[in-house]
């Protein structure tokens, strides 16, 4: 519990710190590229593109979702997979990437992997601003439910980074980590729905794939973005179980880190 | 004069694995595995305000392990460090980015040393002004010449008004103007209080700069005392060392090294 309190009062006390070098590090990955940090928007457009062609187009023949049209559908659960999946690898990564960097042993290390969070963060709002645009035009109004989408935003935020603690200080010392990371990561797209919907498959496969906590996440962006209802209060149970785990993971991810960070430069 | 830097008993132990499973099970398991190695046993000196103290020794005698221990970089396995006030290490790896300019380095590196924007804003010009880059530090760093890159991490280092300053081999590369503008810096801290560590191969730098002498070997110290008394003896190792047939210096790294354990 300590742990945790050490970790999160740091990116508190740091935030300036943070939101400089997370803006370098946004910085530092486009400065090659003519259209720069338009590839934060344009990569996921065409990705989005692709999808809708096979899966929407191709294999369900336009034919919508539970009464949505699939594109506003997958729009609205894709998102957080576009700000998850980039977040978790990079981030996971991060400290043996930078851990030579660090000029001071005594720079608060827990911001390392939150910094690549943070700067995923800013392309994260840009495409939410796009795609709460393009539902707004293709007639998914703004509604009473987007009241609800700050909590998700958090929470997702909040899981991403718990998660990260874990990944990122494993990889110090276990590189085969991130090769099965990577490995699961594709998998676990075909195990939330973004790209199909699960409800024709039987109750019992259901209810295993929403052990998966990106599944809550998917469904409460959907839920917000598409004016269906207030996720969390009618899930409570899963509501709990979401907001269990991630607590979980924060407190393993922070014991774990504070445990080793001291020896990260040791095992590099 | 105070002590500004204490060094008490220091040992720093590397682990050798015979295998990525040694490694594992080393981390997690509470038994010890894999083979240690100690880059430094049992070292100990002290250093006074406004003394200049220069390591010798020869390669994978523990300099650099000690230097990078007294800035806080590496952690020491046993042993006490005490540094009064604030060190800046400058080494040729000054941890630059290749990709960003010098001028986005620099505000990163200062705020990777923990300085406030404000505080930022007041050194920009000043590392500017002594880093004489010109339109260069616009550009980025990648395409900067070794000597250009030390010349912005040795403002950096300098500009943030440290208490002890660490100079890590980094003065060899360089032109002579800068270098002598580099020396000049130097002893203007000297002059004001600041104690310097000085890692050098070089004998003559040594001769010219160092109060005083910390003679590494094999990570331990062999002599410890004043520039006059030690460099001599070190300067005379080196010509023998120097003549020594290949086989001869294995024999002699082999020595000194069993001796350590």
């Amino acid at each position: 519990m300590k742990a945790v309190v050490t970790v999160l009062s740091e990116q508190v006390k740091f935030f300036y710190l943070l939101r400089r070098l997370s803006w370098y590090e946004i910085k530092s990955k486009n400065k090659m590229t003519y259209l720069g940090i338009g590839w934060e928007l344009i990569n996921p457009g065409i990705q989005i593109a692709i999808y809708w062609f096979i899966f929407g187009y191709g294999i369900r023949r336009g034919e919508g979702i539970d009464g949505d049209p699939f594109f506003q559908w997958m729009l609205s659960g894709i998102i957080v997979w576009f700000f998850f999946n980039p977040s978790i690898i990079e981030s996971s990564k991060s400290i043996y990437q930078r851990v030579k960097m660090l000029s001071k042993m005594n720079f608060p290390m827990s911001l390392i992997p939150n910094i690549v969070i943070f700067s995923k963060f800013y392309a994260h709002i840009g495409l939410l601003v796009l795609v709460i645009i393009i539902l707004n035009v293709s007639g998914y109004p703004v509604s009473i439910y987007y009241l609800q989408l700050p909590l998700f935003i958090f929470a997702t935020y909040l899981f991403i980074f718990a998660l990260s603690l874990i990944t990122s200080t494993l990889n110090t010392f276990i590189r085969d980590l991130q090769m099965l990371l990577q490995a699961v990561l594709r998998m676990l797209l075909y195990m939330t729905p973004i790209l199909w919907a699960t409800f024709s498959l039987p109750e019992w496969i259901q209810r295993m794939m929403k052990i998966n906590p990106l599944y809550y996440l998917v469904e409460g962006y959907r839920a917000s973005l598409l004016g269906k209802e207030w996720y969390f209060i009618t899930n409570p149970g899963y509501s709990l179980y979401f907001w269990g785990i991630t607590l979980f993971l924060l407190l393993v991810g922070a014991s774990l880190h504070i445990k080793f960070r001291k020896r990260f430069i040791d095992f590099i | 004069m105070e002590t500004s830097i204490s060094v008490r008993d220091v040992t720093k132990k590397h682990k050798l694995y015979s295998s990525t499973s040694q490694k594992l099970k080393d981390i997690f398991l509470r038994k010890d595995y894999g083979e240690d190695f100690y880059a430094l046993k049992g070292v100990s000196f002290e250093a006074r305000q406004g003394e200049v103290v220069g390591f010798v020794g020869i390669n994978g005698a523990g300099k650099s392990t000690l230097a990078n221990i007294i800035a806080g970089i590496l952690p020491e396995t046993t042993g006490e460090v005490d540094v009064k006030g604030e060190v800046s290490l400058i080494s040729i790896s000054s941890g630059l980015k290749g990709n960003l300019t010098g001028r986005e380095n620099i505000e990163l590196k200062c705020l990777m040393l923990g300085f406030s924007k404000r505080e930022i804003e007041e050194l920009e010009p000043q590392i500017l002004d002594f880093a004489e880059l010109d339109k260069f530090i616009d550009q980025p760093v990648k395409s900067y010449s070794s000597g250009m890159k030390s010349r912005l991490g040795f403002a950096i280092a300098v500009t943030i008004d440290p208490d002890i300053i660490i100079v890590d081999e980094a003065l060899s590369v360089g032109d002579k103007a800068f270098a002598e503008k580099a020396f000049q810096k130097m002893m203007d801290f000297k002059q004001s209080g600041k104690t310097i560590i000085f890692v050098s191969h070089s004998i003559k730098q040594m001769k010219k700069f160092a109060d005083k002498v910390l003679w590494l070997e094999f990570g331990k110290v062999k002599a410890f005392g004043p520039t006059k008394e030690i460099l001599p003896n070190y300067e005379d190792f080196i010509k023998t060392y120097k003549a020594m047939t290949k086989a001869e210096k294995e024999n002699y790294r082999r020595e000194g090294q069993s001796q350590c354990h």
